[in-house]
């Protein structure tokens, strides 16, 4: 455990020093914090625009940073040589990896709660004006609103914790620019996971073939509309605590099926 | 048998046993697949043994295979073929690395800490902490001159400092074997006289120092035991004293441009003359002969520039071995 807090808070640091993705930080706070704006451009809709235009940031920023920092730690590693003197002390490949991922996981995850914050107080001063009269007290809507977007907001950790561990354990079999785009795809198309399962559907009339390679994908990719849960806050709907459960447990099944496979290519991998 | 023929034997093989191998090799090969069915050897089948307390040097053209050896035993790459083992483990084997340090060739570090924080990272990788690190810390920063930078960012470091800080990082669990890559790489004449005081004064602790290089004029003073290198190929091996000396020690009589006739008269008990520009060098077989031709020349108004036993540099001894092909005369 020594060796891997000793890895993760080094990564953690240097996560910190990375001026690309300081910039995309910055930029992300920015649109954030101007979110407010884009309800202009939907009168009568502000409140659905304000909570896409926010939590959508924090997921697409979000996974920007996951993918560009997590498909760099190891190469990093490896191409700056700050892992010949990690490896040749008492550290197993194992505690490396996974020093290196909780580290960058951190980084991002921090990253994350500042545009988290900066949506929090945003939404406190602006949704109250936007907010539709309904049956229930505006006071309850709005509480009913925050414990949603938390729930959000903590779901977007924990997906990209799997883009993390994905785009890290890309860059151990890749290079890390081939790592980044296999990361940015299977995000893209993990997004259509269900549509894959719909596709593999007997009724559709994909031929055999087909279908065992859609019901692969479908099983393989993960669920990454499962963390998505605007659509539930803004119809109203209390995304429960059993769903955020499960999903976050399919994201910690998945992350360690993937650092374990991870691991079994990088004991393998010469530095 | 006799008690003390008994006494004496066994104390004979107490003492072969003490001999303690700190490196052994046995066929180690490293082919490296380079693509399109191509492939590059690192290393073939390399028998090594080094032995515990001495400073062990690993020499060769750029290319020759010491990192690769040097990667082998630290278990960062794995062998195509052969096996080795350090400290009594396997190659890379956890349980030897508690024991081992490892400079590598332009050590690089995390850049947003400095020296302390960094030592103090790596010390309580080894289960390090609390007051004995700290004191550990100070004591290595000062032994490799960097105390009273050491608030300095790692991003703000020379190269030097890199390689002062390098050596005090593979020093910090206190190993009884290091590894060195080019440790002198890139320092200045000072500097890379603290390292080479640093590596003997290792070795007057009992340490092991396994040194990979190319400087042969820096390895030749402070070197036990060294092995060549030659396009993956070990091509000799052997003490410093022994690679000097050759097969066999002759003598050597220097001349400054000697007429003919006194040359003729000295060559009839040279084994071989050499010219070296306005030098001529006459090598004799036996320490006699060569002070009575040196005798000789002086009588008879020769110009005699030195006598005494032939040792050769490194640096010969490595061009004969490896081939001047091979040989990039600005790395000598």
């Amino acid at each position: 455990m020594r060796a891997i807090f000793r890895v993760a808070r080094a990564t953690y640091y240097e996560g910190w020093r990375k001026r690309f993705l300081n910039g995309i930080l910055v930029f992300a706070i920015l649109i954030i914090g101007s979110s407010w704006v884009f309800t202009y451009l939907q009168p009568g809709a502000e409140l659905k625009m304000l909570i896409d235009v926010g939590l959508g940031s924090i997921r697409f920023f979000g996974m920007l940073i996951a993918v560009f920092l997590g498909s760099r730690l190891v190469p990093d590693e490896i191409e700056k040589r700050t892992i010949y003197t990690l490896l040749s002390k008492p550290v197993t490949r194992m505690q490396f990896l996974l020093g290196k991922f909780f580290g960058g996981l951190a980084t991002v995850v921090s990253n994350m709660a500042l545009m988290g914050l900066t949506f929090y107080i945003v939404f406190m001063i602006k949704a109250p004006q936007f907010a539709q009269p309904t049956e229930d007290s505006p006071a309850y809507k709005m509480e009913f609103m925050y414990e949603n977007i938390a729930k959000a907001v903590l779901l977007s950790f924990f997906e990209m914790a799997v883009v993390m561990g994905i785009a890290v354990v890309a860059s151990v079999v890749f290079s890390w620019i081939l790592a980044a785009i296999f990361s940015f795809f299977v995000y893209f198309t993990g997004q259509m996971s269900e549509f894959f399962g719909h596709l593999a559907d007997p009724d559709t009339g994909a031929s055999p073939v087909a279908r065992v390679v859609l019901l692969t994908v479908y099983r393989v990719l993960p669920h990454f509309e499962n963390f998505d849960v605007r659509e539930s806050i803004l119809t109203d709907v209390p995304v429960i605590w059993s769903y955020v459960g499960m999903t976050i447990g399919m994201g910690v099944l998945y992350i360690t099926i993937v650092l374990a496979l991870g691991y079994l290519f990088f004991n393998q991998r010469e530095v | 048998m006799p008690a003390g023929v008994q006494s004496r034997r066994a104390a004979r093989v107490r003492e072969v046993a003490d001999i303690a191998l700190a490196i052994r090799t046995e066929n180690l090969t490293k082919i490296y697949d380079v693509g399109w069915g191509r492939q590059h050897v690192g290393i073939e089948e390399l028998n090594l043994e080094v032995e515990t307390g001495q400073i062990f040097g690993l020499v060769g053209p750029n290319g020759s295979g010491k990192t690769t050896t040097l990667k082998l035993l630290l278990g960062l790459i794995f062998p195509t073929s052969g096996a080795g083992e350090v400290l009594g483990e396997p190659m890379g084997d956890p349980r030897s690395k508690n024991r081992v340090g490892y400079l590598p060739e332009g050590p690089y570090f995390y850049e947003h800490l400095n020296a302390p924080e960094l030592l103090r990272m790596y010390g309580s990788l080894f289960g390090m902490g609390g007051a004995a690190l700290d004191a550990r810390i100070q004591e290595l920063l000062e032994l490799v001159d960097m105390w009273d930078r050491r608030d300095y960012r790692i991003a703000d470091y020379s190269r030097g400092m890199l390689q002062r800080v390098g050596v005090a990082q593979s020093l910090i669990n206190n190993p009884d074997l290091l590894f060195f890559d080019e440790p002198t790489s890139g320092l200045d004449p000072i500097g890379a006289k603290d390292i080479r005081e640093v590596i003997l004064r290792l070795r007057g602790e009992g340490k092991t120092v396994f040194l990979c290089s190319h400087l042969l004029k820096e390895m030749e003073p402070i070197c036990d035991n060294i092995a060549i290198l030659s396009r993956g190929r070990l091509v000799t091996e052997g003490s410093v004293a022994e690679l000097l000396r050759g097969d066999r020690l002759r003598y050597r009589l220097e001349l400054r441009e000697p007429d003919e006739e006194l040359l003729a008269k000295l060559q009839g008990n040279a084994e071989e003359v050499l010219w070296l520009e306005e030098t001529c060098r006459l090598l004799f077989a036996d320490r006699q002969a060569a002070f009575d031709a040196a005798a000789q020349a002086e009588d008879e108004g020769g110009y005699v520039l030195a006598a005494g036993p032939d040792r050769r540099t490194l640096e010969e001894v490595f061009i004969d071995a490896v081939g001047e092909v091979s040989v990039d005369a600005s790395d000598l």
